[in-house]
């Protein structure tokens, strides 16, 4: 048996502990335009994960030195509210969510067009309420929408998604406790549209095979929480209020 | 109302939609193509106009052009210019050649000051985004009174209506002076009234202006002005 | 950077309080639509998410157990803390807590605590060895107005509906936390010349000072606190104070309501 100390995280008949299949996701829901005071805003809730997304711009980049003559910035940060997490974390910056700003950043980067405003700056607020694991990847999503919400052009969308490793098995979209005793996750931004993939981190222990397979699930998830996303767009706009 | 007007049939599209072969047919605004496959980069509404596919965004940051009219405000004066907030990523200069008013170099301020508004046109916008305005034409000029209400900048010209036709209803109904800025600013002068009203018939418009019960809101909006009055 | 105050607006704010009217209509003592909803946020030991008009304000309650201070061995703690992050609107930036959340979290605290609703003996464990820390995050998503008081009743609303997670840490039973009052705060902001409540984003943008008052269940006052430049007199005071024992009482029905449910 892989996974640390004792824990059991697959039934003998192969589910997991919370009763999904192996490929299986927990459910997700997006709502677009929640916050009045940004230029777009998301709201989504992927398991028990709740991650909200304000977009503000494009603005004049300040400070001066951060400003691109060809190009837009975008200026992303992931915070995690204290109350998220079952341990209160303290207010403030920690290495971890700058990290994870920085590549979130540079992933939307990927997807905007981001030449459209030279010397501007797209500010994207990325707040975490509940963290039950994948936060950083509801985050993602809930940017994409939040920037589509903004009416940013962007050549497409990002999803965010991850499969992992329990019990020497792989499964996807790893909840609070496959991911503490679990044995590798894989978070991954894709562009729904094109099938590339704008944002890759991983870490644990994972064969050729078994990466193929979770690269497999990852973008089997990406094309259901895409639909879920358009359809969250449209139906901000499609019943009345355009 | 030729803005938002949306048939059952039209397509609202999302960033990264493929749209279809861009064979013998242009990308307009909101689409690019690749790979021959047009595909929407803004959330809106999908239009087709003389072979040329667009997207009608459904939000939109002000983007100024040469020629708009915009309501600005003075965010900073200095000896010889005034820099204005215009509702755009970026601030406004006017020259002091291009106000109204022959300036001395240095007494700026005696003429506008820090927090005034104005009724401005940009003169030009070049590739990096710098904004030069005017105050130099017909009616450009500081704005002494009146109320300035805002309004998305994609609803600027569902206001209007076509032919200004829905924007004279609203002069009309409220008895007031009405400029909308295409920055999405506009500017109503008239008695408390007159403001109050054209305040609520601007939200109207811009939040029902595509419904069909449009039309039946504002001649009711119509009718009660007229019998406060 | 400092917000740009068109003088349009002023001098609208001016007009309007002369006739006694409202740039969105409403009368001067009139609140925008408020909702309170409690126990929305999965991992908190008590929440609320409030919303006045588009402000959107989110509170977590978490618990810690600690060491008392030597010289108050029976009694646990509070904290209390808001954030206003850039989330929150264009104005605010990035970067270390602004004096004005320090203001606001301050002003939020003071108020619950000198209310005295939480008897900080409830929250000893062992005297002198471990005693609760009760600590409220406030967390403003959206900003168009009212801030403070959507901060105060989503505090007390987050309180009032909190289980202390005592499985968790192994001592005893869960049970709700001991709240015995309802500490509610009304704020006041002068616009164009006579104070109104709650502000709109326009009215706080083209206004001038801010009146806090936190109220009791009987009435007394347990803080205040006068923000941004201005003055005010005697007179204008007692006006605000007695429409703020109105206002308090709606919204501690409002609390009472969610508790209720």
């Amino acid at each position: 048996m892989g996974g640390y100390g004792d824990v059991q995280l697959l039934r003998e008949d192969g589910s997991r502990l919370d009763g999904r299949k192996l490929d299986e996701m927990r459910p997700v829901k997006i709502e677009a335009g929640i916050l009045p005071a940004a230029d777009g805003s998301a709201m989504v809730t992927h398991g028990l994960n709740v991650a909200v997304a304000a977009v503000y711009g494009p603005m004049e980049a300040h400070p001066r030195k951060i400003q691109r003559q060809d190009r837009a910035v975008i200026d992303v940060r992931y915070n995690m509210a204290p109350f998220s997490t079952s341990d209160r974390i303290r207010p403030g910056f920690n290495r971890r969510s700058r990290e994870i700003s920085k590549v979130t950043a540079e992933a939307l980067e990927s997807v905007v067009l981001v030449e459209r405003y030279p010397r501007s700056k797209i500010r994207v607020e990325i707040e975490i309420l509940a963290a039950e694991a994948g936060t950083r990847c509801a985050g993602i999503t809930a940017a994409a929408v939040a920037l589509a919400d903004a009416g940013i052009p962007m050549r497409d969308l990002i999803v965010g998604v991850a499969s992992g490793k329990i019990e020497d098995t792989v499964v996807l979209d790893l909840d609070k406790a496959e991911d503490n005793y679990g044995q590798a996750d894989l978070p991954v931004g894709i562009l729904p549209n094109t099938g590339e993939i704008a944002f890759l981190q991983m870490d644990g222990d994972l064969s050729p095979d078994e990466y193929n397979l979770a690269m497999e699930y990852n973008f089997k998830a990406a094309k259901e929480i895409h639909e879920v996303m358009v359809d969250a767009l449209q139906r901000r706009y499609q019943g009345g209020d355009v | 109302m030729s803005q938002g007007q949306t048939g059952a049939e039209q397509r609202l599209v999302t960033p990264g939609m493929a749209i279809g072969p861009s064979a013998g047919k242009r990308a307009g605004s909101g689409i690019i193509t690749e790979q021959e496959t047009m595909i929407a980069t803004q959330l809106g509404w999908l239009q087709e106009k003389n072979n040329t596919m667009s997207v009608h965004p459904i939000h939109s940051a002000y983007m100024p052009r040469s020629g708009d009219l915009i309501v600005a405000n003075v965010a900073e004066v200095r000896n010889n210019l005034w820099f204005m907030d215009i509702n755009g990523a970026f601030q406004g200069l006017l020259p002091m050649s291009l106000a109204p008013w022959k300036v001395e170099f240095g007494a700026a301020r005696q003429h506008m000051d820090v927090g005034n508004v104005v009724l401005a046109r940009v003169q030009e916008v070049d590739e990096c985004h710098n904004v030069v305005l005017t105050m130099k034409g017909v009616g450009l000029r500081r704005l002494n009174q009146g109320a300035v209400e805002n309004i998305p900048v994609q609803h600027v010209d569902r206001v209007r209506g076509d032919g200004n036709i829905l924007l004279q209803r609203l002069r009309d109904a409220s008895d007031c002076r009405i400029m909308v800025g295409e920055n999405g600013r506009v500017w109503i002068d008239g008695d408390s009234n007159g403001i109050a009203w054209a305040r609520k018939a601007l939200k109207m418009v811009a939040n029902k202006g595509h419904t069909t019960e449009f039309e039946a809101i504002l001649a009711e909006m119509e009718q009660e002005k007229k019998g406060d009055a | 950077m400092p917000e740009l105050v068109p003088s349009l607006l002023r001098q609208e704010l001016a007009r309007l309080a002369e006739e006694d009217a409202r740039l969105d209509g409403r009368g001067r003592w009139e609140a925008r639509e408020i909702t309170l909803e409690t126990d929305c946020l999965y991992n908190a030991e008590g929440s609320a998410k409030v919303t006045m008009g588009g402000t959107i304000v989110y509170a977590g309650v978490k618990f810690e157990l600690r060491t008392p201070w030597p010289d108050r061995p029976t009694q646990g703690s509070l904290m209390c803390g808001a954030e206003l992050r850039p989330v929150a609107g264009r104005k605010y930036e990035p970067g270390p807590p602004s004096p004005q959340s320090i203001e606001l979290s301050r002003v939020v605290d003071r108020g619950i605590r000198e209310s005295g609703c939480i008897d900080m003996e409830s929250l000893c464990i062992v005297p002198g060895e471990k005693v609760w820390g009760v600590m409220i995050d406030i967390h403003v998503l959206s900003d168009q107005g009212n801030i403070f008081d959507a901060c105060g009743l989503a505090a007390i609303a987050a309180l009032r509906t909190a289980v202390v997670p005592a499985e968790r840490f192994d001592v005893g039973e869960d049970h709700k936390l001991q709240v015995s009052s309802t500490p509610i705060m009304a704020s006041y902001t002068r616009a164009g010349g006579r104070f109104v409540y709650d502000p709109s984003e326009e009215e706080e943008l083209g206004g001038d000072e801010r009146i806090h008052i936190t109220l009791g269940d009987e009435g007394h006052l347990h803080s205040l606190q006068k923000g941004l430049k201005g003055v005010f007199t005697p007179a204008e005071f007692a006006e605000i104070f007695d429409e703020a024992q109105k206002h308090c009482v709606v919204l501690r029905k409002l609390v009472a309501k969610e508790e209720g449910n």
